[in-house]
Order: C-alpha cells, then sequence, then structure tokens
C-alpha cells in the first residue's frame, strides 16, 4: 500500500516554515545565541524560536504551539482545513519535554508550602501532545504521544506508517515537537554532552550539542483517501525500520548494530537497497559517540561516497521534534532537488571513514534516508521517496 | 491476538498468583501517606507497590540505579517473559516492546528539580535526569532481557493500554516482530497524590466503589505495572484473545458472560456506566484491589485474563450497589467464553477491550 505525503510543515531557529528553513540552509544561517526563554547560568548557545505566535496563551505548553504552527503550515500544504470531523484521521507525535509535569515555580512552591497553585497542572494535562492536537482538528482515530527521547519524532511517522497500512486510520499527522526547557539543559549540561560553541556534527573537533526547539510535521494519506479527495503528491513515506541497542541508558551501542539494524529494515520496509539511496539526512548531534557509531554504519551500509548531512548546525537538537522536522527537511529536499550543507563541518574525523557534504549539493534519486538515535539505545530510520516514473514497489 | 504471557506488580504483590490470591481475599484497605503540606495531620490514601515486592536479587545488580517506576516496569516485563514460556531468539530481533504509561518516572523528574533548587543549574546529577526520561524504562527492559526490535515509549492520559493493543497488532499484521510486549506502568509520589487530593474526590475510606456511577465519583491513587507477551500465534498456553475497540454507542456492546466496569474515580463523571451493565450480563470491578489509575485497563484486563485461563469469576472486592446490578458477589468456577472491558475515557469515548478465551 502507497502511503502518501501531503502536507509538510516546520518550524525551528532555522525558520517559522519550510520556504525560511530553506533560506537558511542556502544562507547557511545559524541562528543561535543565549538562552532567553528562562534564567540560566549555564554558558550554552542554544536555538531558540522566535516567533510572536509561539506562547501567545499563558495557559498552552510551548511545545503545543510549536506544533500547531507547524500543523498550520502541514495542512495548508495538504489542502486540508482544520476540521477532521467524520473522516478516519490518527494522530502520532512526538516529544519529550511536554511529557513531563516539569514546573519548577509550581514545584518550588509545592515543596515550601505543601500546596501550590493548579495551573502548572491544568497546562500539563492538557497538554498531551498527540490528545491536544487531535482534539483541536476533531480527529476521531487513535491518537499516540510517543515518549522515545531523541527519536520520538521518527518514531512518531513509523507508529503513523503502521496505522494507515493497517487500515487503523486514512490520514495521519505525524512528526514531533519540542520546546527549549531548562530541565533538559541542566540534565545534557550534566552529562557533559553540550557544547560551549555552535555544534559541529561530524567534524574532527566536534565539542558535543546545542539544544533547539521547534517542531515537525508531516501529512500521511493512504493512496485511496488522496485520490478520492484530489491530492495529487510525489512524496512517499515508503519505509521505516526500528530497532534497540539493549546496551546503556544513554550511550549508543558502539559496534552500531541496533543503528545497522533499523537502517536495514527500513530499507527492506520499502523494498530498496542501499544502492538506490541518493542522500541521508543524518541524526549527527555533534557528540562524541553518536556521530562516530553514525558515521562507521553510513560507511558500512551505503558505501563512501554517500552524500549526507546533518541539519542540526541549523536548528540545534530539538529532542522529540529531531525526528519529524529532518523528515520534513528530508522530503522537501527530494522535492526541491538539493540539499545544504552540514553546517559546522570543517575537519575529517580520522576514526569517521566518511565526511558529510560541505555545499549545497543537487540531488537526482528516488529514495532518501532520515536516520534518529535516542536515549535509552532507540534506533529509528525512515525513507522517503519522490515518484519517478518506474520504481521497485513495496 | 492472544495473551501469552502475563507480568503484574501492584500493591497486591508480584506475579499472576499473587493476583489469583488478592482476588480471593478481597478488599484491602490502602496505606496512608503523610501530607508534605503544614498540616501534620493530613494523610492521604495510596495503593502504593511495597518495597519488598520489588527487590528481587536475581536482577538488582543490573537495574541497581534504576528507580521504582523501571524496577516495576522491568520485573512485570520479565515475569511476561517467563510466564509466557517462549524462548525468544535474541538475534532475529523478534521481539517489540510497547510501554504506555500516564505520568512517566515523575518521581525522579521532582527529584532531579530538587538538585536544579538546591543545588543550581550546573551541579545536577546526571544519573538522576538520565532516569527521568519517560523511556528509561523501556531501556532497562530491552537490555535486561536483551530485546533488539521495535521499542515504543507512549505517554497517554485517554486509552494508554487500548492504544497499546492497536499498535501491537499492526505491528504483528505486518511482520514487524513476532512477538510484543506490551505493558503499562505509573507510579505515585508525595506530589501526584497532593495534586490527586486536589482534581480528584478522594475516598477517605480508602475505598473506590465501582457500581456508585456517581457524577463526582471517589478515588485512591494506585501504581503498579502490568506486561503482557503477546502474539499472533496459537500458543499453548496462552490466557486468551485480546482485542481493542472503540465504542461511541454503548447499547452496540457486544454481549458477553461479563462485563468488567472500570469506574475508579479517575475520569470524572460516572454516570454513564449505568447502561454497560445489562441484568443478564454479570458485571465485576475490581478498581479496588489496585487503585485509581491512568492504566487500570491493563489490570482489568489482567483480571479478566486470569477469569478466562482458570475458569473463575471472582467475587467483586467492594460490593456496594445501588443500582441492582448483576454483580459477581463470590468467587466460584464458571464457564466463561468471552469478557469485556469497559472504560469511560477522559476524552469522552468508551474503550472496549474484548477478551475471548
Amino acid at each position: 500500500m502507497k502511503i502518501f505525503i501531503t502536507g509538510i510543515g516546520g518550524i525551528s531557529a532555522a525558520g517559522r516554515n519550510i520556504t525560511e528553513h530553506l533560506e537558511s540552509f542556502q544562507l547557511m544561517r545559524r541562528n543561535a545565541g543565549t538562552v532567553s526563554l528562562f534564567d540560566t547560568f549555564l554558558p550554552y548557545p542554544v536555538f531558540e524560536v522566535k516567533s510572536p505566535l509561539i506562547n501567545k496563551q499563558k495557559n498552552e505548553m510551548r511545545t503545543l504551539s510549536l506544533a500547531m504552527s507547524a500543523l498550520k503550515e502541514a495542512l495548508h500544504d495538504a489542502g486540508l482545513q482544520k476540521d477532521f470531523s467524520g473522516i478516519k484521521t490518527g494522530v502520532c507525535l512526538g516529544t519529550s519535554v511536554a511529557s513531563q509535569l516539569n514546573d519548577i515555580d509550581f514545584y518550588r512552591t509545592y515543596r515550601n508550602t505543601g500546596a501550590a497553585d493548579m495551573a502548572a497542572v491544568d497546562r500539563f494535562l492538557k497538554g498531551n501532545l498527540a490528545e491536544a492536537v487531535a482534539r483541536s482538528i476533531k480527529a476521531s482515530g487513535p491518537s499516540i504521544t510517543v515518549v522515545n527521547a531523541c527519536s520520538s519524532g521518527a518514531d512518531a511517522i513509523g507508529v503513523a506508517l503502521s496505522w494507515l497500512r493497517n487500515g487503523v486510520c486514512d490520514i495521519a499527522i505525524a512528526g514531533g515537537a519540542d520546546e527549549l526547557n531548562r530541565v533538559p539543559l541542566c540534565g545534557f549540561g550534566a552529562l557533559g554532552i553540550l557544547s560551549k560553541f555552535l555544534c559541529s556534527p561530524f567534524d574532527r573537533d566536534r565539542s558535543g550539542l546545542n539544544l533547539g526547539e521547534g517542531a515537525g510535521i508531516l501529512i500521511l494519506e493512504t493512496e485511496e483517501f488522496s485520490r478520492l479527495r484530489g491530492k495529487k503528491s510525489v512524496l512517499r513515506l515508503a519505509g521505516y525500520g526500528a530497532a534497540a541497542d539493549a546496551y546503556h541508558l544513554t550511550a549508543p551501542r558502539p559496534d552500531g548494530s541496533g543503528l545497522e539494524s533499523a537502517l536495514r529494515k527500513s530499507l527492506a520496509d520499502a523494498n530498496i537497497t542501499p544502492q538506490d539511496v541518493c542522500f541521508v539526512n543524518a541524526h549527527g548531534t555533534a557528540t562524541h559517540d553518536n556521530d562516530k557509531v553514525e558515521g562507521i554504519m553510513l560507511e558500512k551500509i551505503f558505501g563512501q561516497q554517500i552524500k549526507f548531512l546533518s541539519t542540526k548546525g541549523y536548528t540545534g537538537h530539538t529532542l522529540g521534534a529531531a525526528g519529524g522536522l529532518e523528515a520534513a527537511f528530508t522530503a522537501t529536499a527530494l522535492r526541491e532537488g538539493w540539499i545544504p550543507a552540514s553546517a559546522g563541518f570543517v575537519q575529517q574525523d580520522e576514526n569517521i571513514p566518511v565526511r558529510p557534504i560541505t555545499e549545497q549539493t543537487q540531488i537526482n534519486g528516488s529514495f532518501a534516508v532520515s536516520t534518529s538515535l535516542a536515549f535509552g539505545g532507540n534506533n529509528a530510520s525512515i525513507v522517503i521517496s519522490k515518484d519517478q516514473g518506474n520504481q521497485p514497489e513495496p | 491476538m492472544n495473551i501469552a504471557g502475563i507480568g503484574i506488580i501492584s500493591t497486591r504483590g508480584r506475579g499472576i498468583d499473587s493476583l489469583d490470591i488478592a482476588l480471593r481475599q478481597g478488599w484491602i484497605a490502602p496505606s496512608q501517606t503523610k501530607s508534605h503540606s503544614n498540616d501534620q495531620n493530613v494523610f492521604y490514601p495510596a495503593y502504593r507497590v511495597k518495597k519488598e515486592t520489588i527487590n528481587d536479587i536475581t536482577i538488582l545488580k543490573k537495574i541497581r540505579r534504576a528507580d521504582k517506576f523501571s524496577k516495576m516496569a522491568v520485573m512485570a516485563a520479565r515475569d511476561a517473559v517467563i510466564d509466557s514460556g517462549i524462548q525468544i531468539n535474541h538475534k532475529e530481533s523478534e521481539v517489540g516492546i510497547i510501554l504506555a504509561t500516564a505520568f512517566g518516572p515523575h518521581v525522579t523528574t521532582f527529584r532531579f528539580l530538587d538538585d536544579i533548587i538546591d543545588y543550581g543549574d550546573g551541579s545536577v546529577s546526571p544519573t538522576t535526569f538520565s532516569h527521568s526520561v519517560h523511556n528509561a524504562a523501556a531501556s532497562y527492559i530491552s537490555s535486561l532481557l536483551n530485546i533488539r526490535g521495535p521499542t515504543v515509549t507512549i505517554t497517554q492520559f485517554a486509552s494508554p493500554i487500548h492504544q497499546s493493543l492497536i499498535l501491537a497488532k499492526a505491528w504483528l499484521t505486518e511482520k514487524r516482530c513476532k512477538y510484543v510486549l506490551i505493558g503499562c506502568v505509573d507510579v505515585c509520589g508525595n506530589v501526584m497524590e497532593y495534586i490527586c487530593n486536589q482534581k480528584l474526590r478522594i475516598a477517605n475510606d480508602g475505598k473506590i466503589r465501582p457500581f456508585n456511577f456517581s457524577a463526582s465519583p471517589s478515588s485512591v491513587p494506585g501504581e503498579g505495572s502490568v506486561f503482557f507477551m503477546t502474539t499472533l500465534e496459537n500458543c499453548q498456553n496462552k490466557y486468551c484473545e485480546i482485542i481493542p475497540a472503540y465504542i461511541t454507542n454503548c447499547d452496540t456492546i457486544e454481549k458477553s458472560d461479563i462485563n468488567i466496569i472500570e469506574a475508579d474515580g479517575m475520569a470524572g463523571d460516572e454516570t454513564s456506566y449505568q447502561n454497560t451493565a445489562p441484568v443478564d450480563v454479570f458485571a465485576g470491578g475490581y478498581s479496588p484491589i489496585f487503585g485509581s489509575m491512568k492504566i487500570i485497563s491493563a489490570f482489568h484486563c489482567t483480571v479478566s485474563a486470569l477469569m478466562l485461563k482458570k475458569q473463575i469469576r471472582y467475587a467483586c472486592p467492594v460490593q456496594d450497589n445501588p443500582y441492582d446490578l448483576n454483580l459477581i458477589t463470590k468467587t466460584e468456577s464458571a464457564e466463561i467464553k468471552q469478557i469485556c472491558c469497559i472504560r469511560k475515557n477522559c476524552a469522552n469515548k468508551t474503550d472496549i477491550i474484548k477478551l475471548i478465551r
């Protein structure tokens, strides 16, 4: 069964919509700065979304505002209204921050006095990402909020693919959203994986990641549903694979076998070989371990000549949003026919046998892959295709 | 989809045998936790899992840093695999994991906030942080059991087990894996008990009354974990078949031998449960054994699976019956072919989970 991508939406520090992202990519614009959303003395640069439209309502979680912004764009792109009454619609979104009740002011007051105002709790209870989005568009199908840490967005897209193929719904809203928050900033800082400089994925001198925020959403439809409503799209979600490292809570399995398994499963799911893939949008966080494992595995599976990049140099690591945003960028790149330079890369690491592209590059092919690795040893890989006539049929 | 094995951790102990004992014993009053408030005389009832229940020396070394949330999940998942008798081929990544929770490891999140408040942004514990992430529990399960298939942790307030079953069925049908470990876990803590006290009406006597069908029902927070080893294969030792569905109109609920009414005071107004218990169908409700939880359906599915396997009807632990329902009032052998677990979720839908012998 073919599953079409009929709408794409994205918001991050690199742009408030997909068009602005393309501009940032072309100009290699990196909108990082110091934290302005909350007080902290931590010195790490971050990629914040600067938009007056985000968080206008005080009773709404910022993550939800980001998701609604990307959703609006994706629905417009798909030619859909914001009311799905009577349509079998699934909502599957990934996040990390929005799943936690981590309001410091609420907790501090409770701790000090044994009582606290319930406003933060109400915001949290109304803010379950998939449930809130499903309510807002009157979706009547399944809804799941995936909390697989940094692969949440990619896994959410994979869940939606399974739903659509199995007839659980006809159309699905899938992707991820996450806000910049003090808890992960402190936590990642304590783990020693934040960089004090702009991140440089896959570079020899990389020193860690920069946190970001954003949302990336795809509108996915079965072939029959999109045909019935007269929507044509050349983009398809062709495959998904996931595998667990079964190794460690925070570090990737050094031999990369979990990632390899996820990648090979996604290619098999799409019924293609590694040679069919024209580029990979890598997870590329700019941490020492992630980039090493990922680089070695990309070379092992796709060979030395594989074109790959990390877009985290433009967006920062948006955690639960990353898989959604990067799937949106991957689909857009296939549609546009070019991929941006991997921002931040200068020198090849002798322990990584491949190097990302360093300038805007034309691509000519039908399949692209987006990878996501996560805390907890989750690995996910998505295959997106652009229909160009004859091609393998899953 | 078949349930081949079950693992359960609840206030009444660990394992399916402890559940059988608890169901025969009936209701036992919950523990009372002292409030964190300035008023020293405030106590909250809660069905907490005892420390000794999750002190398993055979695996404790491998999960020594894990919090209660992860420990409850790991032990129930491990027990489900063992109970199924299925030998996993670890090379083939033939097992997937779907772990559902409403609130995640919030006790650890608050401990991390303690770090930030007490020591500042730059002096927090990386270990506490990594355990505050929702998928830490699934990571422990995959590491301990060497499970290398797809792993998804989901957080839902409405229908967590229901959503997990739908996804598991899709994975099995697509042959993404041969078995799926489906689990639910939630934990209690001082802050959550305070929140429950503010947001819900707490039963001061500790008794949940599932058949009162009140517009403002009483609840008592609970915690625990349930895992099912599921497969499409027709395995020898299976408990039953399990099928999830949404229903918008209770008149369309298929007739079963027993309807389990999942009212526990967590989802607000329970008046609409009235038409889910016709007089010619036995009605059961076991939330008073476990406590109120968004994941209570997983516990009711476990009771149902046990009833189907053992062909026993378990007496309802609290039998207040103002609507004169056909309640199960005593534990006895019976021929049971089908049980429906019925839950009005907080999104105003009725979740039905059908279990068939």
